[in-house]
């Protein structure tokens, strides 16, 4: 591996200046985005970024430097800087921490292609995002028409004094557009694919199977209808959730909540603590019993999937609720030896210069056994929501608000007139307990997210929350808007 | 990588270059931020990283590329990647050119050489007397200390060279008591006005003084906000002051430029040499800085341009673009709320029934437009009964237009610099006669 001689001298460093254990992770990332945004080429950026962090463990205590520099005076630099900020730690802290990895791996991962980005010329891609962007203004109102696209490419490398060598080269790509409509003191905007593209891991495939073009006209249309269609009443309503809102319902009221360092207390003062406890573990009834959900960072096309976490843990497939009960937690070394478990492979850094801290990463929705179409048959009166707007859930994971871009009456198990600014609430475990159907496999799909926030540093992780539409009874809906 | 080194690592790449004209941003940063929960150092990091970024137009046509490393090879690959790239994009008449000379000159303290020289030690010590203070009041703390050096450099082709050279400090504690919690929070350009004892005991102090929180009911309540949380909506308001969200229709300044519309107490602008948040004296594609007054005691009053807004409307560039090209528009960075005339504790005493809110969580848009936001309280909400503060209560979810609310609202006499992972600036606290609140919480 390329930097096999640099790790050498970056753990025997961190080893000589005191770690009881170091791991370093090099990477080189390339971002190549595109945007077309009202016939203008908005950005189109090809950014590369090589660099390398080192963890080292003292006494208890975790440090970690990064450095963009691979001389061997910038090696051993950061590797003795994690040493003595782990030190400095050490002095401050009443209590520790840090569990020594005894596992080690020698293996090499690909993100399988389809379809390998390098090979679409650049000309192509920017055609193709003009020409749905020039379809979305399908209407007098379409006020600022968007499309983009989004390719990454990183190669990394992991050593660790356990005596890991991982070498890992991740593909993950998406794209997405959305149309603005602006009129009578109103402004409606209208999202495809879902509410923030379509991302996979994997390669130009992600692109293709967006398919902008085919759809933009359609999106633009709904976003000008949106101006004129009544507004979502509000009351107690039964809902059902298009398959992008279902994947956010889960990545906020389940993912984050789920997170066994969060529960401890560690994102305590920014993103929160979460109303789950290890007890709970096979005592909570978190949804109704078609509810399992599981990580599962091996499946395909999985924004998250890779073959080993950012800490050296080979990915795994493990239940976080089962049949509607909570069974487990997205995890690392150091919090799953706390409550006595394996780690779960959850831990990611978002580049070379961030810190490795877990991260919801594939967290999915099994599919239920009903056809899409007949989620309807039940409902007497009901809203049917897709895309979503708008997105708070409180700092323990438990009350949330959601607002979507669209919506549409159901009466008497038939879909009726759109309406617009549809928002609902709730309390996680009710909302989950009153889900009494899901759609079945053929409209279950792997929604990714590009932008999820967590830690400080702050840092952005790419996750997918697989989920098919989804029915949910006696929801609170209308909730933005002054009900 | 001081400004010397920066401006010498730009001109080499304005040298190599064969486009018609270009543009290269040198970014510098060494951050380091320690960050704990439980009296203990979870997570400590010290990160060292340049970012080069080249902008190339040829034939009117503009691409990117950026690199983090400084050798001659990778220099030289992203100066012909910017230019290939170019060569894909469609020509664009409307473009503006890049910058031209500027003068400018950094507001004072932006820099100060102890923040840049304090280290793990440091942060730590600071930490240390956070815990102490947890301890003291059978609190457990999170939080963390944090110092930065930035330093950014661009140069152009036509003529631009600026530097600019800032550091940044801030601690955040939260302590948690039972079954409530609370906050403070300080960030300056100078880490040695950080006080880990003074932050950690006022943080503690409102998470004892919230012990065992009752429930009210949500509707329409009088709130007070200190400036963490009046900062968090009011950052919320910055796309709506753009040049760009005016003129296409999703501000709700657009069409309303000259009205009234907020109280005529409401003033706000973008200052970037407010002593309480100095920062850059040009914006990204560099230019130099204005201080626009966005809001006249009530009154719409401007918005802020980039180059290619002003050019676009026929308008001075009041130098608030972002890295160019980009699909956001101008965008101000600096916002300031001007204070009124009473003092917090007025405020208080002047409020017969009504809640005082230290701190909001994951406020999001609900009506961009309206400027309806959505999100919590949370970290030490209180009950003022006949103007005095009183017991805790359990949090509230508010669905709230800011708009609205600014209508009417009495501002506090004293400002703060406040912030989150995007968005820094400076604020008083503030009373909203009427703020509505949707739900409530059980803790």
């Amino acid at each position: 591996m390329e930097f096999s001689e640099s790790a050498d001298r970056v753990l025997d460093t961190a080893v000589a200046r005191g770690a009881v254990y170091a791991d370093v992770r090099f990477e080189r990332t390339r971002t190549e985005r595109i945007e077309v945004r009202n016939a203008d080429v908005g950005s189109m950026t090809d950014e590369r970024s090589d660099g390398f962090g080192v963890r080292a463990l003292v006494d208890g205590a975790w440090g970690f430097a990064a450095s963009a520099r691979f001389d061997d005076a910038s090696l051993d630099d950061a590797a003795a800087r994690a040493v003595a900020m782990a030190r400095a730690g050490a002095s401050a802290s009443t209590k520790r921490i840090g569990t020594i990895p005894t596992d080690a791996y020698v293996d090499h991962f690909a993100t399988p292609l389809e379809h390998d980005p390098a090979s679409v010329p650049l000309g192509a891609r920017v055609a193709l995002l003009l020409e749905a962007e020039r379809s979305l203004h399908s209407a007098p109102s379409i006020a600022v028409g968007h499309a983009w696209i989004d390719l990454w490419k990183t190669d990394k490398e992991f050593y660790s004094t356990a005596g890991s060598r991982i070498g890992q080269t991740i593909y993950q790509s998406g794209g997405g557009m959305s149309a603005l409509a602006v009129g009578e003191g109103d402004a409606q905007v209208r999202m495809w694919p879902g509410d923030r593209g379509m991302y996979f891991g994997g390669g130009w495939e992600a692109i293709e199977r967006a398919e902008l073009a085919a759809n933009a006209q359609r999106i633009g249309e709904e976003a000008h209808q949106l101006l004129a269609a009544p507004q979502c009443p509000s009351g107690t309503f039964d809902v059902i959730l298009g398959g992008s809102q279902v994947s956010l319902q889960i990545h906020e009221s389940c993912g984050h909540a789920a997170e066994l360092d969060r529960i401890m207390g560690w994102e305590a003062n920014f993103s929160g603590t979460s109303f789950l406890d290890p007890s709970e573990r096979g005592r909570l009834k978190y949804g109704s019993g078609i509810v399992t959900i599981e990580i599962d960072n091996t499946m395909p096309r999985g924004f998250a999937t890779c073959g080993y976490d950012d800490e050296g843990t080979k990915s795994v497939r493990a239940d976080v609720i089962r049949d509607g009960m909570l069974v487990g937690f997205e995890s690392s070394r150091d919090t799953a030896a706390q409550i006595g478990t394996a780690s779960t492979a959850c831990v990611r850094a978002q580049s070379w210069q961030h810190i490795p801290m877990i991260r919801m990463c594939n967290l999915n929705l099994l599919p239920g056994t009903v056809p899409f179409e007949n989620l309807f048959d039940d409902v007497r009166d009901g809203i049917y929501m897709e895309a979503n707007r708008s997105w708070s859930i409180d700092d323990r994971r438990l009350n949330f608000q959601f607002g979507c871009q669209i919506g549409w009456e159901i009466k008497h198990g038939k879909r009726g007139r759109m309406l617009k600014n549809p928002t609902y609430g709730g309390v996680t475990p009710v909302f989950w307990n009153s889900c009494d159907a899901i759609g079945d496999a053929a409209s279950w799909f792997e929604w990714g997210t590009p932008n999820c926030g967590k830690g400080e540093p702050m840092q952005t992780g790419r996750t997918t929350q697989a989920a098919a539409p989804a029915r949910f009874r006696n929801v609170a809906v209308g909730v933005g808007y002054g009900r | 990588m001081d400004a010397e080194a920066r401006r010498a690592l730009a001109a080499r790449i304005l040298e190599r270059s064969h486009a018609d004209a270009t543009e290269v941003t040198v970014v510098a940063n060494h951050r380091a931020l320690t960050r704990f929960t439980h009296e203990l150092i979870h997570q400590n990091v010290d990160i060292d990283d340049v970012n080069v970024r080249v902008r190339a137009v040829v034939d009117g046509r503009t691409g990117v590329a950026e690199t983090n490393r400084t050798d001659d090879d990778a220099l030289a690959e992203a100066i012909a990647r910017a230019a290939e790239i170019a060569s894909f994009v469609p020509r664009d008449d409307e473009s503006p050119p890049l910058a031209g000379p500027v003068d400018v000159r950094a507001p004072q303290a932006a820099y100060v050489a102890g923040t840049a020289a304090a280290g793990a030690e440091r942060r730590a010590q600071i930490a240390a007397r956070i815990f102490a203070q947890a301890e003291q009041h059978a609190c457990w703390s999170s939080g963390y200390v944090t110092t930065a050096t930035s330093g950014v450099t661009i140069a152009t082709s036509t003529g631009a060279h600026a530097s600019f050279d800032g550091t940044d400090a801030a601690v955040n504690v939260k302590m948690t008591a039972g079954d409530s919690t609370g906050f403070a929070e300080r960030y300056d350009s100078d880490a040695a006005v950080l006080d880990g004892d003074a932050l950690g005991a006022r943080a503690a102090g409102k998470a004892r003084a919230s012990e065992h929180p009752v429930a009210v009911e949500p509707g329409e309540w009088t709130v007070i906000l200190e400036p963490a949380a009046f900062g968090e909506l009011l950052h919320f308001l910055g796309s709506h002051f753009s040049a760009q969200s005016v003129d296409e229709g999703s501000s709700f300044l657009s069409d309303r430029l000259g009205e009234l519309v907020m109280g005529d107490n409401v003033t706000i602008r973008d200052d970037y040499t407010h002593p309480l948040h100095p920062g850059m004296p040009f914006d990204w594609e560099g230019s130099a800085k204005t201080t626009p007054t966005l809001i006249d005691a009530g009154v719409a009053r401007s918005v802020v341009l980039d180059r290619r807004w002003s050019h676009k409307l026929g308008q001075p560039n009041t130098g608030h673009g972002l890295p160019s090209p980009n699909s956001f528009g101008p965008y101000p960075l600096n916002l300031v709320v001007e204070p009124g005339s009473l003092p917090l504790e007025e405020l208080i005493a002047s409020t017969k029934r009504g809640l005082l809110i230290t701190r909001l969580w994951y406020t999001r848009i609900v009506d961009q437009r309206k400027t309806i936001l959505t999100g919590m309280t949370r970290d030490g909400t209180f009950l003022i009964e006949n103007g005095a503060v009183g017991r805790g209560v359990r949090n509230l979810r508010f669905n709230q237009s800011l708009v609205d609310a600014l209508a009417t609202c009495v501002l506090g006499d004293t400002q703060a610099r406040t912030g989150g992972y995007s968005y820094a600036c400076v604020v008083p606290p503030v009373k909203f006669e009427r703020f509505t609140f949707a739900s409530t919480t059980d803790y």
